[in-house]
């Protein structure tokens, strides 16, 4: 029985749908293992609590981006838009308190997300070029509110910046939790099934009655407030706002879904999945910066592994056939 | 001349009247060469991201690619800014074969491999410019390029007007130009009928590709200097010229006549909010606004809308 049990567990994950993703977590594992033996510094307990920080707040994004992934409609090209200006909206309303200002920055996401949700979803825009321009009508509105200025918060974030539980960082258990959270909205509720129905086939979804319109808006919503949440992580970290911090969280985030697993086409994949992307893209970024890499090429290394990860999963789907 | 293109016309000439009645130094041959040397810059880009659009695919890269072209020309032609040049078209040469290979061979979205190539390439871009801006003594091809011509025109202007009307005529003249309309709306039914799938997809991201490589080539000459951050917003605006103009997210329609109003109608906007005193992020902020207007009427409001323009004109002659 237990025999039967493991084999179909095996089966299931080296199906297609599921071989890349397996792939990645058994690949961060061996890469994690690999550098902890070869790569000096890399198993110091400073490094591995950097590579935490550093996978807290884009692993937030990348589980956010998911839910846009398995919708079918890609990307949201407005999440470093969002984080960014997320940092200023923290950073101006820390003086109220930590918990208030959280509320605050997912407040304002959710509500970028509920306009462009609405805009993708009730009236079936383009989800790329709406995203594209709601980065800039956001990126607009946060430098006329900021000036173009960095604000400083005047509030104790430390709790959210360097704060610990049991030695893990405040971060990156938000992260766990956040993937959990997610992970259980798209497996076990009824949003989720629909979410994926509608990834999998949008026509098939809309003549048997799914409510299309409401699980995108719901979609959107949800990763603009991630993507919020992490402009919180960056602001509470830097002590401030300002329209750089996070800018950068489109790239991060879409690579992580994409080497994750998550199938560009809709429908497939898991929010976990995301996450260990996340984890996996941390973890190389933090062995080229041992290696003494710039950021540069860090970037470039990041462009070509979601390249290498597109082709991968094509690939697996064409073996499929 | 369809209605729709004569209406962006009225559009463009309104907006021109509105900026020079606000203001009337907006006419003055100086601004309007500023304005020129603008479209120059935009105009190509929308250009070559716009055929991609016809042909039912996009490159997100022209904005890291526009930096790359910049920085390579400078780059690598120090001591010659011509070999710079052919280094940075034959660089975006490969990067437009690479793409549209990724895209043909591996069917997927172009959209997602051109996020892959926009990450790398602006990665490439950072690295060329080693965090700083590069520049160079060689103002010459600068002065020759920018040189006023019959007041308005420049060498940089003139030649993205000659880069629409070529690409007009092999659009509208060329076999391959109606098979990359054709694979643009409907792609199994083009190539059943023998459309050259595959090798349009080549051309089209190639131009695409070499217009934003030829953008940030001229304007670095321009301005003797290049940095990494050049053209970050112009895919929003290029984008913004294309559907402007009438090019069609979903692919198939639209044409370089279309995309050259596109991007006079959002370079006269952009240079007329500036002269009444709006800064950068304000005008990106505007265009933001705009794009977001296209795309809802682009969208199932656009159609909504011409369904009761069309049911209201039907009562109207019953």
């Amino acid at each position: 029985m237990a025999a039967v049990e493991m084999k179909s567990v095996g089966a299931a994950l080296l199906s297609p749908e599921r071989i890349q993703s397996t792939a990645v977590w058994m690949g961060t594992v061996l890469l994690a293992a690999w550098a902890g033996v070869t790569v000096p510094g890399f198993a110091s307990s400073a490094n591995i609590s950097a590579i935490m920080y550093s996978t807290s707040a884009v692993g937030i994004a990348a589980v956010g981006m998911a839910f846009i992934t398995l919708s079918g409609n890609l990307f949201m090209l407005s999440m470093g838009a969002t984080a960014a200006v997320s940092t200023i909206v923290f950073a101006s309303c820390l003086h109220l308190g930590l918990l208030p200002s959280i509320a605050v920055v997912v407040l304002v996401g959710a509500l970028f997300g509920l306009a462009q949700g609405m805009a993708v979803g009730v009236f079936k825009t383009n989800p790329i070029i709406t995203t594209i321009a709601m980065a800039s009508i956001i990126t607009g509105a946060g430098s006329f509110y900021s000036g173009g200025l960095t604000v400083v918060g005047q509030g104790d974030a430390s709790w959210l910046a360097i704060g610990r539980m049991a030695g893990i960082p405040n971060q990156i258990v938000l992260f766990l939790l956040a993937a959990l959270v997610f992970s259980f909205i798209v497996e076990r509720t009824r949003f989720g099934r629909e979410l994926r129905l509608i990834g999998l086939n949008p026509k098939a979804a809309h003549f048997t009655g799914l409510r299309v319109g409401r699980a995108l808006v719901i979609a959107y919503v949800l990763a603009a407030a991630a993507a919020a949440f992490a402009g919180a992580l960056y602001g509470s970290q830097a002590a401030q706002g300002n329209l750089k911090l996070g800018a950068g969280l489109d790239f991060d985030a879409i690579a992580a879904v994409l080497v994750g697993g998550v199938a560009i086409k809709g429908g497939q994949g898991r929010i976990l999945d995301a996450a260990i992307g996340a984890v996996f893209l941390a973890i190389i970024t933090n062995i080229l910066l041992l290696k003494g890499l710039s950021l540069e090429i860090q970037l470039i290394v990041k462009g070509l592994v979601v390249i290498a990860s597109v082709i991968l999963g094509a690939l697996a789907l064409g073996a499929r056939k | 001349m369809s209605t729709a293109t004569l209406l962006r016309i009225a559009l463009l000439i309104a907006l021109i009247i509105v900026f020079a009645s606000w203001n009337p130094a907006f006419v003055s041959g100086r601004n309007i060469y500023a304005l020129m040397q603008s479209f120059a810059l935009l105009g190509l880009v929308a250009l070559g991201l716009s055929l991609t659009m016809i042909a039912g695919e996009f490159d997100l890269s022209v904005g890291s690619m526009v930096a790359v072209g910049g920085l390579l020309t400078l780059v690598t032609g120090e001591s010659n800014l011509a070999y710079g040049m052919c280094v940075a078209f034959a660089f975006a040469v490969a990067i437009g074969a690479a793409n549209a290979f990724v895209v043909s061979r591996f069917n997927v979205s172009s959209l997602v491999v051109t996020v892959g190539s926009m990450m790398a390439l602006s990665g490439f871009a950072f690295w060329l410019a080693g965090g700083k801006v590069i520049s160079t003594d060689n103002f010459d091809p600068g002065f020759a390029l920018d040189n006023p011509i019959l007041t308005i025109f420049s060498w940089r202007s003139l030649i993205t007007l000659a880069a629409f009307l070529l690409a007009g005529l092999f659009t509208r003249h060329t076999l391959m130009g109606r098979d990359i309309r054709v694979i643009g709306s409907k792609r199994l039914v083009a190539a059943a009928s023998g459309a050259k799938v595959g090798l349009s997809l080549f051309i089209v991201f190639i131009i695409s590709a070499l217009c934003a490589a030829m953008a940030g080539s001229l304007l670095s000459m321009s301005l003797a200097s290049a940095a990494a951050t050049t053209g970050s917003n112009l895919m929003l605006q290029a984008v913004s010229a294309a559907i402007v103009g009438g090019v069609a997210l979903s692919g198939g329609s639209g044409s370089p006549l279309h995309v050259l109003i596109g991007s006079l109608i959002l370079t006269v906007m952009n240079n007329g909010l500036s002269l009444m005193g709006m800064g950068a992020t304000g005008i990106l902020f505007a265009n933001g606004l705009v794009l977001m207007g296209i795309v809802l009427l682009d969208g199932q409001l656009g159609a909504w809308m011409s369904e009761r323009f069309a049911a209201s004109r039907a009562r109207h002659s019953a």
